[in-house]
């Protein structure tokens, strides 16, 4: 079995061994239910009210059907939930900005616009030596530079950093959390 | 369909196209590839694909290098390094990782962390955690000098105390101002993890919100 297949399967099967978290009402809530359905088969009167809640109580494979279906809806609602549905949601508006007093031109490139190849490039607009351009831009990590005066490569210095530069020059890393579709 | 499949789909066919019939190139990137280059980068990414590890980023690792000037053999070194990255981020990870969350771990790994020091983030955070921030700001802490154990120690404690991205966003802007003034890397990370995996339990109405 190849290491991936063993993790993803270590994982799944930890998801499910974690407890289910339910709020303090829960259990009101769900007695409440039972009754309610049992009145609905029962004569009604008070004899029918004990007859049901003595009748749940000693019958515990109830409680384990009833556990096991809240298991499953939880795990299929967090498997659901995964990043990936975030990943499919619409491009997030980012500003990009830099200080640079005495630069000419400032873009922004980077790989949500395939780093300015086929004129994609974002051009900042200068507010005094503040460079600043806004964009959509999906949701994700991406990686950027500023490009200022068509040459000089500049890392975005209020942002983590890229790990490796591997043709020379720096770059920033940029994690845009979408909103669940 | 969403955003995230036509890009998927649109990446597949430039792949296809930029490195297959020259007739068929993608136009970004033309002829500014060698026919060698075109050929080895084909090998890799159909490599990358035959292992299910995403494509996409090998092709922005393209684009990247095309426009900061690299030539052909260089982007080959780049794109090959990532594959192997991002193989050993799939390797530890598994299949329920994101695209984004590969993309990460691959930065982390070549920022010098081990691969298995990712495997036991992920599986200390289980499946519903996105850890895409958490890595790429392992990877920035790392790349700005804090000892790789130290690094990993502190992402690892702020993951399980149930920090979520912004407290360790706002971990790392602090980690990088002390740096910046002159702090030893060790010691302000060591400092500032502190304050931050007790900070986010003392907010709890912030955490409901999200």
């Amino acid at each position: 079995m190849p290491d991936w297949t063993r993790t993803t399967l270590e994982l799944i099967v930890q998801e499910l061994q974690q407890p289910v978290r339910v709020d303090e009402s829960f259990d009101r809530r769900v007695m409440v239910r039972v009754r309610r359905m049992q009145a609905e088969r029962r004569p009604r009167g008070a004899a029918g009210w004990v007859g049901a809640a003595v009748n749940l109580s000693r019958r515990p494979a109830y409680a384990a059907a009833l556990a096991a279906g809240v298991v499953a809806v939880v795990t299929v609602g967090m498997l659901r939930s995964r990043p990936q549905t975030v990943a499919g949601s619409e491009p997030i508006p980012v500003q990009f900005v830099l200080v640079a007093p005495e630069a000419r031109s400032v873009t922004v490139v980077g790989d949500f616009n395939n780093w300015g190849l086929g004129d994609t490039a974002l051009v900042a607009e200068n507010h005094n030596g503040v460079w600043s351009v806004s964009a959509p831009v999906p949701a994700g990590v991406h990686r950027y530079a500023f490009l200022v005066n068509g040459k000089q490569w500049v890392a975005d210095p209020t942002a983590p950093r890229a790990a490796g530069d591997d043709f020379g020059q720096p770059s920033s890393a940029l994690v845009v959390e979408g909103t669940p579709e | 369909m969403n955003t995230r499949t036509a890009r998927g789909i649109l990446m597949t066919a430039l792949v296809a196209g930029a490195f297959g019939r020259a007739e068929a190139q993608d136009p970004r990137i033309g002829n500014r590839l060698d026919a060698p280059s075109r050929k080895a980068l084909s090998a890799l990414v159909d490599s990358a694909r035959a292992q299910g590890i995403p494509v996409e980023p090998l092709m922005e690792k393209v684009y990247q290098g095309l426009a900061m000037g690299a030539d052909g053999s260089r982007i080959v070194v780049a794109v090959r390094s990532l594959t192997v990255e991002m193989a050993n981020a799939h390797r530890v990870l598994g299949a329920v990782a994101t695209t984004d969350e590969l993309k990460a771990a691959a930065s982390a790994v070549h920022a010098g962390v081990p691969a298995v020091e990712l495997g036991k983030m992920k599986k200390q955070s289980g499946l519903r955690r996105s850890l895409t921030l958490p890595f790429t700001v392992l990877a920035d802490i790392v790349s700005r000098g804090v000892p790789v154990q130290t690094a990993a120690n502190a992402i690892r404690s702020l993951v399980g105390a149930g920090a979520h991205d912004r407290d360790i966003s706002e971990f790392q802007r602090n980690v990088q101002v002390d740096i910046e003034k002159g702090a030893q890397p060790k010691a302000a990370a060591e400092t500032r993890v502190k304050g931050a995996v007790t900070t986010p339990a003392a907010r709890p109405e912030k955490r409901e919100q999200e």
